[in-house]
């Protein structure tokens, strides 16, 4: 046994570039709904703690805790928010289980992002007040320098960024869920607009709505649930340096640790040895590529072979984004670490129909919370308990 | 699964002020800094870090998790920030906890700020987005209005005199001279003081309420097994609850917390605590207002339901009191950076069992002490037992593996632990930073490289199935409600779902437009704490033939002539004005007036 | 599942905002980098020994190992451009008239760069690693902000 958590229920709603004529509460409804059936579980009587995963400004209410337990069936239970990444709802839910405080956990994490007028204004509310807001660039800047960075380190180019782009959006067109499948040529992507060079357009994640919500139980109590419990064998996550000024250009070296920890746990040394589906995160398509080499899924000088092989297809050796990520899904904010997850899960579990990959034992999710942060979380899953 | 014990090992605390000229991560250093040389550990020592903050709103900073992480020593660590409103700072003494607990971690450092001077013009108006984008804010509310419509509730059901109350603020200001920390500590303060000062939203007076303030707490806690090589006295955390009610606060009687009492029940019956009127020593709970230390007292099962007042005025709750209530001085006397102020609670447990408390320490011996926090819309308690003794019932394995790899530790912790105890670093007593250096008004707004900025952040909501009928309704003159057919309750304002039962609710129904006040409150004060001209009168009105309710405003009436139970009736717009808004109700005046 | 709305006309959306400003203190060290780079035109950094790091801007502490700092050593003018981006769009992804490049500067003597504008930029194309010297508002228009800085650009010769 690794972590002793298992996840036993996955559900979701929306995914789509608007969801209109749903409040963000019915939003989470339906997707609880969807994971409580798929878990087999009541919340009213069966999950003993609720981990929400939200960012005030993102939702347009203060204190956004306080909306969030009716419609999940956790009024007057344990709830909490986490403000991060729904993966780190995940790493809380671990800890939950392992401490001894619950058996059974809900984790949510949703997008109500059309309902955002001024996604900039929020996200330059997020950069230093004092020594970066002045300048009153959009927050992109913070990606097209890192994008310039990376691409100097690694010798990797703007057509590797293109290839990301089109398998995540063709890898999109198998599945059901996505808000942007499309079959999009490296040339269209290399003639998209550039935003801040040498980013570009396409290489944008664009936003959807959306909801996941994850069941995940002790692992006592997993197997009476479901005959199907995918293990979490690892989750790890960490921070790099908030500043723009003192942290690590062109690398991510907060992925690193947090891949580093959940790769400990799950006993894993060797990952690219032994993973066999990944689900990354590629808001910019750079930072796909960014992180198979932080999570040492490739070397850098690996990468331009794997794109140009089709190594990381959905019928390759790695599939990475077999779901169509970010680009091809939707870009769900502080839900994309559950996007991720439970693609992992389906396909864990055979059930992700026409982008079904072939003998799937160990699969990697792993989130960044978008500029201008420097954190990460990362889980290892697999379907025997290590 | 059980988890590993957990100890508190050391504390560390900035001054609390009005204006700190400390950003919030210079802040949230000063204390996390105080705190790991109190128990002589280094930042290598530290495996995980846990944050507790409350709104972006008052910081300014969208994220600001990630803004304050380098301030808290997360760079480079497993770094999670929580937030559950205003009961934040106790929470995140229960993160602590479980990540400690989970065999993951041995040590966390846990990290509290909250820097509410920068909001502007005044952070009460960072309060205003916390009621419901549609149906609560077109009123302009106040976040006095909550706290006057509960404690006006609370006093109305049991008869209470408002001086009994008033004794919590003097209470905890005289307490508070005792803290070196203080923003408001007052030897000399009485009664009569407050029941003096300036009414905000009767029954809420200026006195009765803690102080805007910047400052910044930390704790380290540290699992059973390295604990003994930091200190020969932890603090254990013998038991953590939490528990979140229904948004839907016009739903509920706001006399009694029951989230505070679900949230106790968990932590007693962790740590075992069967008679918590016997078996708890001293008490830390939750007073941003006075009457809230009184409302939590009950919710934590320390005293009846409306008996806390009785209390506070025959001095129980004083420091050398049968049980000693906010020793601390409390957010009304050391003053109130959200989150900061509820991890204050822990710490002063700490030192109170530590008998390190200085003039402020309790006498006796206490051995089990109670920290509480509360927040969101009358909705989350957060509870926390800590004892001198390390709990039963928990503790020994968790599951094999998840370990985090250790970092950098210092000697101490890569050794056993010391045959002599004595050995061990003393605790500096006390902990307290330097920092938290207060800026005048006039030095806030002359601060060499201040700025300024007013956020874009504008939202277009999607309304949903529930709220876009309901508007509808009301444009036509109606009040509109859905029924759920399990629990035969009728839900005013309506949602599709059942919160209670978990499923779709049934169907619409037209429902009455007729209603009886659940309670009021005087208001002098605008959203953003302009002087009002004329009072508003805000009031949770029950409706007729329903389970549920909402918050208007009353018209037509006296403040004087205003009683909890005045039944009342809508009183709309002309048609031709109303544009599918909770403002097409103009207001609720008494029923059958002409 | 829930009941939904069929008729596209009642689809419902109400506008809002969050109607606050902030005014932030730059701290401690923060208030150091401002005076000096106003009054003496310099740019203020802080060394830390153990970790054999020296930061810019100014720090009161050091984020690897909490030690305290003090605002003790100046870095720059001249610096290296660690890596560059052409923004053409504003905050909301609205097209700029003139687009505008910003850049990662590492002062000489700091282990940290400043974001800032490049400007100046001349015939040469830019490249990562290439020299640039800061430029400064003169002396009188400054204001103890981030904005006496008028950028950096490419080093003369």
């Amino acid at each position: 046994m690794t972590s002793g958590v298992a996840i036993v229920g996955v559900g979701h709603s929306g995914f789509s570039p608007i969801v209109a004529g749903l409040s963000y509460k019915e939003l989470m409804f339906e997707a609880a709904q969807r994971a409580y059936d798929d878990a087999g579980v009541h919340p009213r009587r069966d999950v003993d703690s609720f981990v929400c995963c939200s960012e005030d400004f993102l939702e347009g209410t203060s204190i956004f805790d306080e909306y969030v337990p009716d419609q999940l069936g956790a009024v007057q239970r344990p709830v909490q928010t986490v403000s991060g990444d729904g993966l780190f709802g995940v790493a809380t839910a671990v800890m939950l289980i392992r401490s001894g405080v619950a058996r059974v956990v809900a984790v949510e994490a949703h997008s109500k992002a059309s309902d955002i007028g001024s996604l900039g204004g929020i996200e330059l509310f997020a950069m230093d007040p004092v020594l970066n807001r002045p300048l009153g660039v959009s927050p992109l800047a913070v990606a097209g320098l890192e994008m310039n960075a990376y691409l100097e380190r690694t010798g990797l180019t703007e057509e590797h960024c293109a290839m990301v782009v089109a398998k995540n959006r063709r890898n999109a067109l198998d599945n059901p869920r996505a808000a942007y499948p499309a079959d999009v040529g490296e040339r269209q992507v290399a003639e998209s607009s550039p935003l801040f060079w040498p980013l570009k357009e396409l290489e944008v994640a664009r936003r959807a709505d959306g909801c996941v919500v994850l069941v995940l139980a002790s692992g006592e109590l997993a197997p009476e649930l479901t005959e199907a419990p995918v293990w979490v064998l690892g989750c790890g996550w960490s921070s790099g340096s908030a500043s723009l000024e003192s942290r690590t250009w062109g690398e991510a070296d907060f992925v690193r640790r947090a891949a580093d920890m959940a790769y400990g746990q799950a006993g894993i040394d060797d990952p690219s040895e032994v993973v066999d589906l990944a689900e990354v995160d590629d808001t910019f398509a750079f930072k796909e590529l960014e992180h198979l080499e932080a999570l040492r899924l490739a070397q850098a000088g690996e990468i331009a072979e794997m794109l140009e092989s089709g190594e990381v297809e959905t019928d390759g050796e790695l599939p990475v984004n077999a779901s169509g990520g970010s680009l091809g899904q939707g870009h769900l904010f502080e839900a994309g670490g559950l996007a991720r997850t439970m693609e992992c899960v389906e396909q864990l579990r055979g059930e992700a129909g026409q982008r079904q990959v072939e003998a799937v034992d160990v699969a990697v999710a792993q989130s960044w919370r978008g500029v201008p942060t420097t954190s990460a979380a990362v889980v290892v899953l697999g379907t025997g308990e290590g | 699964m059980t988890g590993k014990r957990v100890a508190v090992v050391g504390a560390g605390m900035t001054r609390f002020v009005r204006r700190a000229q400390e950003t919030g991560k210079e802040l949230a250093w000063e204390a996390a800094r105080a705190a790991l040389d109190s128990c002589e550990l280094t930042l290598g020592d530290v495996d995980a870090v846990c944050l507790g903050t409350a709104p972006d709103a008052f910081d300014g900073v969208h994220m600001k998790g990630e803004y304050l992480s380098d301030g808290c020593g997360a760079l480079g660590k497993p770094f999670i920030r929580t937030y559950v409103g205003g009961g934040s700072g106790v929470f995140v003494g229960i993160q602590g906890w479980y990540s400690v607990a989970s065999g993951m971690f041995d040590v966390a450092l846990v990290v509290a700020e909250e820097k509410m001077s920068s909001c502007q013009p005044h952070p009460q108006g960072a309060f205003l987005t916390i009621f419901d984008n549609v149906l609560e804010r077109p009123l302009e509310p106040n976040l006095l209005w909550i706290f006057a419509l509960e404690m006006n509730r609370y006093m109305h059901a049991y008869g209470l005199d408002k001086r009994d109350i008033a004794a919590v603020a003097v209470k905890n200001k005289r307490n508070a001279a005792d803290h070196p920390a203080a923003l408001l500590g007052q030897a000399d303060i009485t009664v009569e003081d407050v029941l003096a000062s300036e009414t905000l939203a009767w029954p809420v007076q200026r006195l009765d309420v803690s102080p805007i303030s910047d400052g910044a707490v930390a704790v380290v806690l540290a699992s059973e097994d390295v604990a003994a090589k930091i200190t020969d006295q932890p603090v254990w955390i013998q038991g953590v609850g939490w528990n979140l009610d229904t948004a839907y606060w016009t739903n509920r009687d706001l006399v009694y917390p029951e989230y505070v009492e679900n949230a106790a029940r968990m932590a007693y019956a962790m740590a075992g605590v069967t008679e918590p009127r016997k078996q708890i020593h001293v008490a830390e709970p939750y007073d941003p207002f006075d009457y809230k230390e009184l409302h939590h007292l009950e919710g934590l099962q320390l005293f009846d339901r409306g008996k806390a007042p009785e209390a506070s005025r025959d001095g129980v709750l004083n420091r050398d009191g049968d049980l000693p209530s906010c020793p601390s001085g409390g957010l009304l006397g050391v003053g109130n950076p959200i989150a900061a102020a509820g991890l204050m609670k822990i710490a002063e447990l700490f030192w109170q069992l530590r008998g390190e408390a200085g003039a402020r320490q309790v006498p006796g011996t206490p051995e089990r002490g109670v920290a509480q926090a509360w927040g969101d819309l009358m909705q989350v308690g957060t509870v926390v037992v800590m004892g001198t003794e390390p709990p039963d019932g928990v503790g020994g394995a968790p599951p094999r593996g998840g370990r985090s790899a250790p970092s950098a530790r210092s000697a101490r912790l890569r050794a056993p632990a010391p045959a002599d105890p004595a050995s061990l670093p003393v605790i500096q007593t006390p902990p307290l930073a330097a920092g938290g250096r207060p800026l005048s008004e006039a030095g806030f707004r002359s601060a060499v490289g201040a700025v300024e900025h007013a956020v874009d952040a504008r939202y277009a909501w999607d309304t949903g199935v529930a709220i876009s009928t309901y508007l509808r309704g009301l444009q036509s003159g109606r009040i509109l409600a859905r029924e759920c057919d399990e629990c035969e309750r009728v839900l005013v304002p309506p949602r599709m779902f059942c919160e209670r039962c978990f499923r779709p609710t049934d169907r619409w129904t037209d429902v009455s437009q007729t209603g009886t006040v659940q309670t009021f409150s005087i208001c002098h004060v605008s959203w953003d704490m302009h002087p009002l001209d004329m009072p508003e009168l805000p009031a949770v009105i029950a409706i007729d033939g329903t389970d549920g309710g909402l918050l208007h405003k009353l018209g037509r009436i006296s403040p004087d002539d205003v009683e909890v139970g005045l039944a009342v009736e809508a009183v709309w717009k002309p048609g031709a004005e109303r544009t599918g808004s909770i403002l097409d109700i103009a207001y609720f005046r008494p029923r059958g007036e002409p | 599942m829930l009941d939904k709305l069929t008729d596209p006309a009642l689809v419902r959306r109400w506008g809002g905002e969050i109607p606050v400003r902030h005014r932030y203190t730059p701290g401690l060290a923060g208030e150091a980098f401002f005076t000096a780079l106003r009054d003496r035109g310099v740019l203020l950094g802080s060394r830390c020994e153990a970790c054999e790091y020296i930061y810019v801007p100014c720090r009161l502490f050091c984020e690897r190992c909490f030690a305290e700092l003090t605002a003790d050593t100046e870095v720059g003018p001249g610096g290296t451009l660690e890596s560059f981006a052409i923004g053409y769009v504003d905050v909301e992804g609205e097209p700029l008239d003139e687009p505008v490049t910003v850049g990662l500067v590492m002062p000489d003597g700091a282990d940290a760069v400043l974001f800032h504008f490049i400007v100046e930029q001349g015939e040469e194309p830019l490249e990562i690693g290439m020299r640039v010297e800061v430029v400064l508002r003169p002396p009188g228009e400054r204001t103890a902000s981030i904005l006496d800085i008028v950028g950096f650009q490419p080093a003369a010769g």
